[in-house]
């Protein structure tokens, strides 16, 4: 009998970790039936309809699902051989559906041929490439501000911090009346990063656009640079009540649902949330601006980067429509659509995307250079963002320190890739 | 019975052992050699998707005792294990105890506490995030009965989330543990209560000495089962706290998740996948060895 549990615990353990690594195909290689695996819920449903239209007699196998989800998803299916025939790839390095995580062991297939390929400004380039191969069709750029409900923002009479003493003047007040300035849903441990993004941008790179390049040579650490100082801004902005009571057991959702009802007055997001805001709140309209990081507006910088774009599987036995559908979602039609759905910039120029009037600011930040990649696309490893993510928790729960976590995220940084 | 006359009854009753042998191919094809190639993972860097990984030897079991993380799991898997044990087992036992009496409602009773055990996990998890939030039924419920003070971020206190998804667990699985009871107890000859009531002994003294005895067997599966799944409970603490805030509420099994799809530390996860294994086969096999001692003496 003991010995019987012992085998069946550790089946149960280890059947799913026992998988062969070679990767497959999604769906059969007619060309007709293709497979798409995609986190941009909300907005690949237009692109893959608006596909299916501009090629008669395609099917269109479609999964989307949440980001954390997907993620891990894509791992088991990729060395299982199950992974469909285009799937989201994240640019750069640093999460575990990246570029360079994927195109690395091989399960990539190379788009360099591709002629919006070459076109891709440089520093989009630099996150869709391994080795100098162009592996992600990167669409749309997003970027990290705050988010104001504008509503709710002329209902309070305060009007939009321009600077940071502004900035906790503005929750102190926001705060009195009854409407804290931001939603925080920091239950969703990837929320945590996002504010902590809006002023690392300027504290950290108005003074050295070059910190990444210093940190991958050994010359910089996160303990010992600026990063302390924005770790420290963050406690501050909780402790003046920029956020909401209970940030902790607030998920992501909620928050949404914060901001869009102007419980808050905002939300520190990224552009993506604007769609998701006027769904829970149509009549609403919501406006982002740069997070001031600092008194001085002319050093002001916003993370901005490009986001998740689509990859085809090595495999693949439909490579011809995945190519079609990469160069649909490429093309200025699909690019429009797509990016016109998330509330994201286009890549390519031409494009004619209409960007939604909200994002004037980010706009005007990318036309002008002020903006730097998110901060995890360019780190060695997976790790050093989920040590930060789970250290900001416990940061806030007063289990650890900022310093601590910033020594943390400084030793697996260094462990490499 | 003598020795000689079981040794003739066995010779002459058991199967030939060859007989096995369909079962056992099947069980070693699905069970035995996949659960053995993953253990071989183990001793390997890989990272889930490279085909080219390395043979490293036992260095992911060194590491993971030097691991804060793992070692804080395995101390809140063990919380988790002997809480929701004592504390399932306990309440099973009671509404056990009270559903078996003649109250008219006793088989509605039943079904209703048995109904959260047919849930799937994750629904009652999600169900409970929401009840548990800062703004959540709960705590509507407190202010609205006047105890406003009491409100509390269940899941988002560190100190609280653990027992939060403790009392989920017992919430779900009381009601099943109820059901096994009340099949023990209804094994027990009313006769026996009567000669007991006779002899004029009370509810407290026919409990300890002929409930409790006569409930071993049902008392060993209760607790056998109850220690495995709070062993290897992932479900509800992935839905209500993900492990944390911070790594406040990780199980082995959560992290053994984490570290696999998430950070692509495929080897290092089965290391603790195999820790996870000898920790639920030793504390199975030393209960059920401890229980079914108890249970001859008892009987």
């Amino acid at each position: 009998m003991k010995k019987i549990f012992a085998a069946i615990a550790a089946a149960t353990l280890l059947t799913a970790c026992s998988s062969g690594t070679k990767a497959g195909s999604g769906s059969g290689g007619d060309n007709k039936t293709l497979t798409i695996a995609s986190v941009d819920q909300g907005s690949i449903e237009k692109v893959v309809e608006a596909f299916k239209a501009a090629n008669p007699g395609v099917t269109v196998n479609l999964s989307t699902s949440g980001a954390d989800q997907y993620q891990q998803q894509i791992r088991t299916q990729l060395a299982s051989g199950t992974a469909p025939d285009v799937m989201t790839v994240w640019p750069g390095n640093g999460n575990p559906g990246a570029t360079y995580v994927i195109a690395k062991p091989g399960y990539l297939l190379d788009l360099s041929g591709q002629p919006w390929a070459s076109k891709l400004p440089d520093a989009f380039k630099k996150v869709a490439q391994y080795e100098g191969k162009t592996y992600n069709a990167v669409f749309g750029l997003n970027g990290i501000g705050a988010v104001y409900n504008d509503q709710a923002l002329t209902k309070s009479g305060l009007k939009a911090p321009g600077t940071w003493t502004d900035l906790l003047d503005f929750c102190r007040a926001a705060a009195g009346k009854g409407t804290p300035a931001f939603a925080l849903g920091i239950q969703d441990n990837w929320v945590t990063q996002i504010a902590l993004y809006a002023l690392v941008a300027t504290d950290v790179y108005s003074a050295d656009k070059d910190f990444d390049t210093k940190m991958a040579a050994g010359q910089a650490t996160f303990a010992g640079s600026p990063w302390t100082t924005a770790m420290d801004k963050y406690q501050q902005m909780n402790t003046a009540g920029c956020f909401q009571k209970n940030p902790l057991g607030t998920s992501y959702e909620a928050s949404q649902t914060l901001a869009a009802t102007g419980k808050t007055l905002g939300i520190i997001q990224g552009n993506w949330i604007i769609g998701l805001l006027k769904k829970k709140n149509p009549a609403g309209t919501f406006t982002m601006k740069a997070l001031p990081a600092t008194d001085d507006p002319a050093r002001f910088i916003m993370p901005a980067a490009a986001g998740a774009g689509y990859g085809v599987n090595a495999k693949t036995k439909n490579k011809d429509l995945a190519i079609t559908f990469i160069t649909y979602v490429m093309s200025p039609a699909g690019m429009k659509i797509f990016n016109e759905a998330q509330g994201s910039l286009p890549t390519l120029p031409d494009a004619g995307t209409a960007v939604d009037p909200g994002l004037a600011d980010l706009t005007t930040f990318v036309k002008d250079n002020r903006t730097v990649p998110f901060m995890d696309q360019l780190w060695p490893n997976a790790k050093v963002q989920q040590t930060m993510l789970s250290g900001l928790q416990e940061v806030f729960s007063g289990q650890a320190k900022p310093a601590d976590v910033l020594k943390d995220m400084d030793t697996d940084y260094k462990a490499g890739s | 019975m003598t020795s000689d006359r079981k040794k003739r009854l066995r010779g002459r009753t058991a199967p030939p052992w060859w007989f096995t042998v369909p079962a056992l191919s099947l069980f070693a094809f699905v069970v035995l050699v996949p659960s053995a190639r993953g253990v071989y993972y183990a001793f390997t860097d890989w990272d889930g998707l490279d085909p080219d990984f390395a043979v490293i030897g036992l260095r992911n079991f060194t590491e993971l005792l030097g691991d804060d993380d793992a070692r804080q799991a395995i101390w809140h898997t063990v919380l988790i294990a002997v809480a929701v044990t004592v504390l399932q087992n306990g309440v099973g036992l009671l509404l056990a105890l009270g559903v078996n009496s003649m109250i008219k409602t006793r088989n509605f009773l039943r079904v209703l506490l048995f109904a959260p055990a047919m849930i799937a996990q994750i629904v009652t998890a999600y169900l409970w995030r929401n009840l548990l939030g800062p703004d959540g039924a709960v705590n509507s419920l407190l202010d609205g009965i006047g105890l406003g003070s009491w409100r509390q971020d269940w899941l988002g206190d560190p100190k609280l989330a653990l027992w939060m998804i403790v009392l989920v667990v017992v919430w779900q699985y009381a009601g099943y543990s109820m059901v096994i009871f009340v099949a023990g107890l209804q094994s027990i000859p009313k006769e026996i209560y009567e000669a007991a009531a006779i002899d004029g002994s009370g509810p407290v003294r026919r409990f300890f000495s002929i409930v409790r005895p006569l409930l071993a067997p049902a008392i060993t599966i209760n607790l056998m089962l109850s220690i495995i799944g709070g062993i290897k409970l992932f479900d509800q603490v992935y839905a209500l706290t993900g492990g944390g805030p911070g790594h406040a509420t990780d199980t082995i099994s959560t992290l053994i998740y984490k570290d696999a799809f998430t950070l692509g530390e495929f080897g290092y996860s089965i290391a603790l996948a195999v820790v996870l294994t000898v920790i639920v086969a030793v504390a199975s096999a030393a209960q059920y060895t401890g229980l079914a001692r108890n249970e001859r003496a008892a009987s």
